[in-house]
């Protein structure tokens, strides 16, 4: 028998598991591939798991407290809001996620749609092609975006690169609210910091949100945000639909209290067409693919078996996102190779 | 609404460290003042008198005031002192292991000096690359001569080599790349796609720096894997055209080889602002070379910089006393040995939350 037991939930049980197999080549390890069609049978799945990784899916405390052997979980996406990190920490797993995996894409993604938005791309498009109609009066005022400040709610991995790619490309003023981010990196990015997300909302013509979505993010923008807002800002959401508060953006929306909004995500997924944000003509939407790319669908994969490797290595990984459970572990677990959160000796 | 009105913060003294270190401490007891929080001095010497003063204490902050590891056994988990924040960048005098094992959360004053440090970086750089510290010296003494210009490199389209990929590393990237150098680096703790985001091309071993770089500067700790990371094996890879530049700490490079590397033209010239001796011997041959430019260990200085250091020990110290983590965990092993902590926050938001 294998030392460590990895059980892979994923859509299908053929997958060849190509970086998960190289990453770990060194360890004495035993791929089990399971595609749950139910809770219990996730919860079946998981038992004696040394090691879990999955997209989407399984993550309830059910499951959790089923694997309550496991040492990592390790999320292929960078969200992992259906993961109950909670109960992780109570017995003792490490939850990953696929951090920076895809910040290069989802930072295109907001910067595609801040640009879209002030040069207005897609209304063009669609009065041209709709009725050739050449009457431009529609489509002022275009304001000169290097006048114009931006705001970043979430100062990560992906919120630094939209600093690079927005505010020091296109030279846009920066406010960056995150309570969490450490000052040096403000300073490194030559960003603002405003400690009041009102504050962001009130001076910003582009709000870009880029946080997880946990507990203390849910509906964080809500009416009131947008009630601050200016009614010629462009409000942008690529990270998850939840952290806005839909009908309070709809309502913003509709009753001209922001200008317009780029959309990648929405509460529910896939997206009701009879929803009204489809409706409107501010509005520019995706399919929840910012992340997407052919390097980030390896990516992920690399990045969450590195994770993964790390811990049965008995090395605190890279992406750990709940690093409070380090208190919890016992002693056979305790993490000897342990740097912090930059680390990762298997990367 | 966090209260801080019970907080006793003990502030370590350095009696006998004159010059910069001397302030009204109003700098370092920012924090604890307007938090509510009372702030006690201590600048003494003696083990038991600082055993008795961290009992009546929720932290300790330290500004170059020895520190026994001893003392690590009266706090964490055996009494009411949770941590030490200690002022600068460098913990080489630390005892991390002992820490952990008594539940003591240690943090520093990261990143106070990153641009000070990297200007430092730079300018030695500079005065290697333009030879200043000979022409300074010929010009002075009369003579006006173009004859040891050669070799002199571009600068533009030469590698950068930087060992350790921290705050002072990538500023000192983003410094180099505005010079128009390719920018290479050695971090077995930073993954490619980060370096990446900084413009810099990761390599796998010291020995690549070594091997490809016109101008090596490392910006690591000091540890036991980094003492003489820089050595004779290291100078025989290196290029006869290329620099060396240290404002990290001077046992990282092997002295003695860098001497011998100097004398035996192993390698062009090299920019210090540290040794392994501090004071340095005013006999040492580094002082004496033509193509060596030296400096007194004040790479991380400035008004700003220390009053940033200053401040940032005083917030530091409080997030422990508070039961948060600090931003600048030094040995973050000891999450397996404490209870659970809230993530550190920004000192303006903590402020706002006790109603300050």
């Amino acid at each position: 028998m294998a030392k460590h037991r990895v059980v892979v939930l994923g859509p299908n049980t053929d997958d060849p598991l190509y970086h998960e197999r190289a990453e770990m080549a060194d360890l004495d390890v035993e791929f089990v591939q399971e595609a749950p069609k139910s809770e219990g049978e996730a919860i079946e799945a998981v038992r004696g798991a040394d090691a879990i990784m999955m997209g989407g899916g399984w993550g309830s405390e059910q499951v959790i407290r089923a694997a309550d052997q496991a040492q990592v979980l390790a999320v292929y996406s960078h969200g992992f809001n259906h993961i109950d990190v909670e109960t992780a920490t109570e017995v003792g797993i490490i939850v990953t996620n696929g951090a920076g995996m895809c910040a290069e894409e989802v930072s295109n993604q907001a910067v595609t749609m801040a640009l879209c938005l002030n040069r207005q791309v897609v209304q063009t498009t669609n009065q041209l092609r709709d009725t050739g109609d050449w009457d431009r009066s529609a489509f002022m005022p275009i304001e000169p975006i290097d006048e114009q400040t931006l705001g970043i709610i979430g100062f990560g991995n992906i919120g630094r690169q939209v600093a690079r790619k927005l505010g020091q490309g296109w030279r846009m003023e920066t406010l960056v609210y995150d309570p969490y981010v450490e000052p040096w990196i403000i300073s490194e990015y030559g960003v603002e910091q405003v400690f009041e997300i009102n504050e962001l909302c009130e001076r910003s013509d582009y709000i870009i949100v880029v946080v997880p979505l946990n507990s203390e993010t849910f509906h964080m923008i809500g009416e009131e945000q947008f009630d601050h807002m200016k009614e010629s800002a462009y409000f942008i959401n690529v990270c998850r639909g939840s952290v806005v508060d839909e009908p309070a953006m709809i309502e913003a929306l509709q009753s001209g209290k922001i200008r317009g909004a780029g959309l990648d995500v929405f509460e529910q997924e896939p997206v009701d067409p009879s929803n009204p944000l489809l409706q409107m003509n501010n509005v520019i939407t995706a399919p929840h693919l910012a992340g997407a790319s052919t390097r980030s669908a390896w990516l992920a994969r690399q990045r969450a078996s590195q994770q993964v490797a790390a811990v049965l290595r008995g090395q605190w990984p890279s992406a750990g996102q709940n690093p409070e459970v380090a208190s919890k572990l016992d002693e056979k677990r305790r993490m000897p190779g342990s740097q912090g959160k930059i680390t990762g000796h298997g990367e | 609404m966090t209260d801080a009105s019970d907080i006793r913060v003990l502030y370590l003294s350095p009696k006998n460290r004159p010059g910069v270190y001397t302030t009204d401490l109003e700098q370092q007891s920012r924090a604890a003042k307007s938090a509510g929080a009372e702030f006690v001095v201590y600048d003494g010497d003696s083990d038991g008198e600082l055993i008795e003063a961290l009992k009546d204490t929720d932290v300790a902050m330290s500004q170059g005031h020895r520190f026994s590891p001893e003392l690590f056994k009266h706090m964490g988990n055996n009494g009411r002192c949770k941590g030490l924040v200690s002022f600068g960048h460098g913990y080489d005098g630390m005892d991390l292991k002992s820490a952990v094992d008594n539940g003591v959360i240690l943090a520093n004053t990261a990143s106070f000096g990153t641009e000070e440090v990297s200007n430092q970086t730079m300018m030695h750089f500079l005065v290697c690359s333009r030879k200043f510290v000979l022409h300074d010296k010929l010009v002075k003494s009369g003579t006006w001569t173009r004859e040891h210009l050669s070799p002199m490199g571009h600068i533009a389209g030469e590698t950068f080599g930087i060992i350790g990929l921290g705050d002072i590393g990538r500023a000192v990237a983003r410094k180099a790349l505005a010079f128009g150098m390719r920018v290479i680096a050695y971090d077995p703790f930073v993954s490619s796609w980060d370096a990446k985001e900084y413009g810099v091309e990761t390599v796998t071993t010291p020995q690549d720096i070594a091997r490809q770089s016109d101008y090596v500067s490392p910006h690591t700790y000091l540890s036991d894997k980094t003492f003489h990371m820089i050595n004779d094996e290291f100078f025989d890879l290196m290029k006869p055209t290329a620099y060396l530049i240290n404002c990290s700490r001077g046992p990282v490079v092997d002295e003695q080889a860098l001497i011998r590397a100097l004398q035996e033209n192993k390698i062009a010239g090299a920019g210090l602002d540290v040794f392994e001796t501090e004071p340095v011997d005013p006999d040492n041959p580094l002082l004496k070379m033509d193509n060596v430019s030296v400096t007194n260990h004040y790479a991380s200085y400035s008004e700003v910089a220390w009053e940033r250091a200053n401040t940032q020990l005083g917030e530091e110290a409080m997030r422990i006393a508070l039961g948060y983590w600090p931003m600048s965990l030094i040995n973050p092993d000891v999450r397996s040995t404490v209870e659970p902590r809230g993530m550190s926050v920004s000192w303006e938001v903590l402020l706002a939350e006790m109603g300050k």
